[in-house]
């Protein structure tokens, strides 16, 4: 988007600099990177945003910044200099962080106490609490702890105005005034910046173990799966890996020692003993690697499809000649990568959508190649509510400054 | 009121049979289980189909008629209580389960479906329905999801909006909308975790998709007998500083543990402070837990620890717990029943300063409460008879909200706003949050007509401006900075 007419770069740029200082922002191009050091600086950007017309962009540390439909800011608003963990009262097992600190950072911290936040997040060390909350990302751990609707208590946010909002609050019960921080969790920053986030807290998890068993092709899991979820085993996390003529049921158990080397033993009796093998924590990364290629999608289905669904993608990917990996939780969250001829990456869309229609299911693209971008619908929803998701879109952001057209149906 | 012709369109909306008009019918609904506030409404519906709620909805929208949806009135806020002269949508004979897909983990179901039926479906086949508020064999899932209620599962299980995976919302204009699926994260705001909780106020629920968990292996139940609340609570603290998440942990003090002898004879023993925990999972890994509680128990000065031996000892255990409300209605003639939130460990302060506050007001309050996440049910007890007493109750009943916030909790951990705390909300949050949710408020209902004037301090239009934010004063004061 380009400057207001009425406004240089150089003015625009001056204006900032008055507010966060004149070492925190900076032109690039034609925007300009904003560093504010906290949420009432936050709110004095915006509020300039919003008089001026300017569109804003927040950025953490643009890990996921290609995510959603492209926007292109006036401000890059950089939440680098926020990375505080506010507190951390451990004995309440909460923690309220800023926005731009790395989810690895905040993790560290209160692993001194033997907490976290139940999440795995990809890439931690780079990944800011703020853009992991507002894609909602989420991973393996998702099976026993639920997403970031389940773990986040209470929010400090900014709107387009400048109004600085609190919602929820720091006990871990509350049923006060709306959930907007439900709201707030994956809106991809088109509603309001994120300032800080209140969690609820876990034990991390102490005695772990992980095994793998190997198949030709995942449809072989489908009964095991089913019948795994249904005893009452400390599994921690369950996927599946699947890749040309191969693929792996992972599934790692936390919980007390003496009860975890029997529920290693029912799951060796499940799968036979022979072929289950201990494996290496590193296999809880196979999601991130997927994001090396470049076409990577988000697909949910239902959990009873998980195996059905990756077995289908293997084959037609096998008929037609294309590369693809998919790593699917449990939880029915699969990430689907297209490892060549990525040129042709609309047919897998395609395929991919049709296929998970059938279940009431989705299929979002997270990244793709430059080329594909504008014949590609992303998103490729239309959801009945969308009519409504525009209308709360316009009463929180009537000049339409954050992100605008990144969401779903343009938002 | 409404007027002839009014009346005539809804008679055509939901037949004959799906309309009161009549005061003595309409006094049956003119409040919830908040019985201080009373309000006739115009008309009461009984919608048998989606198709009849919108009809209804559609009419109301047309003349701006205020309406207020209603499961089974168990609310203790005042969230169904009629608007004057308005419609009260009854969801009573929407009580339907629609679809049962174990393999998915899922049930669909009408919002009038009263929350035991849920689990009641699904036992025979090793499912259960985990929010589990005390009222869960009569109230409904469409008031559940209204006011997002908990039980005291809830401390491993999580509250209803952990178990919504996606709703069919009549919205206030009579418009048709589906929010959330059985798949998880379709793209799009989360609007089923925004509708959860709203208390009734962004538009009716048709039809709700609930997850259901897996029986666990084994559940163990314990008792544990202490000289005082503060050893209970310290041994709760010690049990999740352990690391176990326990699923369910209740305390209860003297004055209550007596009104449930006397109504249920629940054998409790006579103490400062009863613990109660519940944990459940894998037999092992229970049982191993189970002797480590036991021991965190005895470390704190528990003089008696029991662990119920049948499941039928554990029912009589959790019948105490659950009759705990009621049963103060055996010592005391009238009472209210109050509900906060403070973080766990602020607990055996706040109690001290109910303690002092009750025995400066001259009035005994006895303590129940999810010691687990910190949520307290405080019933001050009074006799209405005694000139002045109800008005010293009810002082003293928000007192213990303001206490509440001062110490970085909230006005209601379950119980919702509603009526009851709409001044309360503002003392809770700052003019700038609740203009924020007022956003939210109008883009589901810009003529304010569902269940007006509740959960926020004041009816407000929606085109009214607010002003900048000022900070709150307690963060001013630097008692609070978030709250
Ligand atoms: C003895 C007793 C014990 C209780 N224990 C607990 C407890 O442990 N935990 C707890 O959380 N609560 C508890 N409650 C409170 C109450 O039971 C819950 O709030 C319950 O969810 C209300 O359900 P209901 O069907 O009675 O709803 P109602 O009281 O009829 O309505 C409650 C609210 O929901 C709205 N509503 C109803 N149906 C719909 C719908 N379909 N769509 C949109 N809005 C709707 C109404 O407008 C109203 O605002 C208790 C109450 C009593 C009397």
């Amino acid at each position: 988007m380009a400057m207001a007419a009425s406004e240089t770069l150089a003015q625009c740029l001056a204006r900032v600099a008055s507010i966060v200082g004149e070492e925190h922002a900076s032109a690039a191009g034609e925007a300009i990177c904003v560093a504010p050091a906290n949420k009432e600086q936050i709110a004095e950007v915006l509020r300039l945003a919003d008089v001026g017309g300017l569109c804003v962009a927040p950025v953490g540390s643009g890990s996921k910044w290609g995510w959603g439909n492209p926007v292109r800011p006036a401000i890059r608003l950089g939440l680098g200099r926020m990375q505080a963990l506010r507190e951390h009262a451990w004995a309440d097992m909460t923690c309220t962080v800023e926005a731009g600190c790395s989810w690895a950072a905040m993790q560290n911290e209160l692993q001194r106490h033997g907490q976290m936040v139940a999440l795995d997040a990809l890439w931690p060390e780079r990944a800011t609490v703020g853009g992991v909350v507002a894609t909602n990302d989420s991973g393996a751990l998702r099976l026993r702890y639920g997403g970031l609707r389940d773990l986040i208590i209470g929010m400090t946010l900014v709107l387009a105005d400048g109004t600085i909002a609190r919602t929820g609050g720091k006990v871990v019960k509350n049923v006060a005034g709306y959930d907007l921080q439900k709201l707030m969790t994956g809106s991809f920053g088109t509603l309001g910046v994120i300032a800080e986030v209140n969690f609820r807290l876990h034990p991390v998890e102490k005695d772990r173990l992980s095994c793998t068993v190997a198949a030709p092709e995942p449809a072989a899991f489908a009964a095991p799966l089913q019948k795994l979820l249904r005893w009452d085993l400390s599994l921690s996390s369950v996927q599946v890996r699947t890749g040309k003529e191969q693929c792996a049921l992972d599934i790692a158990l936390a919980g007390r020692p003496e009860c975890l080397a029997e529920h290693q033993q029912r799951v060796k009796d499940l799968l036979g003993e022979a072929a289950v093998t201990e494996a290496d924590e590193a296999v809880w990364q196979a999601r991130q690697r997927l994001f090396e290629s470049t076409l990577v999608l988000k697909v949910s289905v239902l959990p009873a499809e998980v195996c059905a669904v990756s077995s289908d993608l293997q084959q037609w990917s096998a008929a037609n000649g294309m590369e693809v990996a998919s790593v699917a939780q449990a939880t029915g969250l699969m990430t689907v990568a297209l490892q060549s001829a990525v040129d042709r990456g609309a047919e897998l869309v395609e395929f991919l959508r049709r296929r998970v229609a059938a279940c009431g299911g989705s299929a979002v693209v997270l990244r793709l190649p430059d080329a594909l971008r504008s014949p590609t619908d992303i998103w490729g929803a239309d959801p009945d509510s969308l009519p409504l998701m525009r209308e709360i879109k316009r009463r929180f952001d009537p000049h339409r400054i954050l992100n605008p057209g990144r969401f779903v149906g343009d938002i | 009121m409404l007027s002839s012709g009014q009346i005539a369109e809804l008679r055509a909306a939901v037949g004959a049979d799906g309309l009161l008009t009549e005061r003595a019918q309409l006094q049956t609904y003119e409040c919830d289980g908040l019985t201080n506030f009373r309000v006739l409404p115009g008309a009461v519906v009984l919608p048998r189909s989606t198709e009849e709620v919108q009809a209804v909805v559609r009419i109301c929208a047309r003349h701006k008629i205020p309406f207020v949806s209603r499961g089974a009135g168990t609310g203790l806020s005042g969230g169904a209580l009629p608007a004057a002269g308005g419609v009260v949508i009854s969801l009573a004979r929407m009580s339907r389960i629609l679809q049962v897909d174990l393999a998915n983990g899922y049930v669909v179901v009408e919002p009038g479906v009263i929350n035991t039926q849920v689990t009641e479906r699904v036992r025979a086949e090793g499912y259960f329905y985990a929010p589990d508020p005390s009222s869960q064999s009569v109230c409904t899932i469409g008031g559940n999801v209204a006011e997002n209620s908990g039980g005291a599962h809830c401390l491993k299980y999580g509250f209803t909006v952990t178990h919504v995976l996606a709703l069919e919302v009549v919205l206030p204009s009579g418009e048709l909308v589906h929010f959330g699926s059985p798949t998880l994260d379709g793209p799009g705001y989360d609007l089923a975790g925004v509708f959860v909780g709203s208390e009734g106020t962004l538009g009716i629920a048709t039809k709700v998709t609930l997850r259901i968990v897996r029986r666990p292996e084994m559940v163990q139940t314990l008792l544990a007998a202490f000289d005082s609340i503060t050893a209970a609570g310290q041994t709760v603290s010690d049990i999740i500083a352990a690391g176990m998440l326990p699923s369910a942990m209740e305390i209860m003090d003297r004055l209550a543990i007596q009104a449930a002898e006397a109504a249920v004879h629940a054998h409790y023993p006579q103490c400062g402070g009863l613990l109660l925990v519940e944990l459940d999972g894998p037999c092992t890994e229970t049982e191993a837990l189970m002797r480590e509680v036991q021991a965190l128990c005895r470390g704190n000065g528990a003089w008696e620890v029991r662990v119920a031996q049948s499941e039928q000892e554990r029912a009589v255990v959790w019948k105490g717990r659950k009759a705990a409300f009621a049963a103060v209605g055996r010592i005391s003639p009238n009472y209210i029943v109050q509900d906060g939130v403070v973080p766990r460990t602020a607990l055996p302060h706040l109690l001290s300063e109910i303690d002092t506050l009750a025995a400066a007001a001259g009035l005994r309050v006895a303590n129940v409460f999810h010691a687990g996440d910190g949520n307290l049910h405080p019933l001050v007890l009074y006799d209405r008879t005694v000139p002045g007493q109800e008005e010293a109750a009810l002082d003293l009943s928000y007192r213990i909200l303001h206490l509440c916030i001062e110490n970085g909790g909230s006005i209601t951990g379950e119980h919702g706003v509603g009526k009851e705390k709409q001044q309360a909300l503002g003392a809770m949050f700052a003019e700038p949050d609740l203009a924020t949710m007022q956003l939210v408020r109008c883009a589901f209902d810009p003529d304010g007509i569902a269940n007006p004037d509740k959960v926020f301090p004041r009816p407000r239009l929606c085109a009214e401006k607010t002003g900048p934010y000022v900070p709150h004063p307690l963060e001013t004061a630097g008692v609070a900075e978030f709250f």
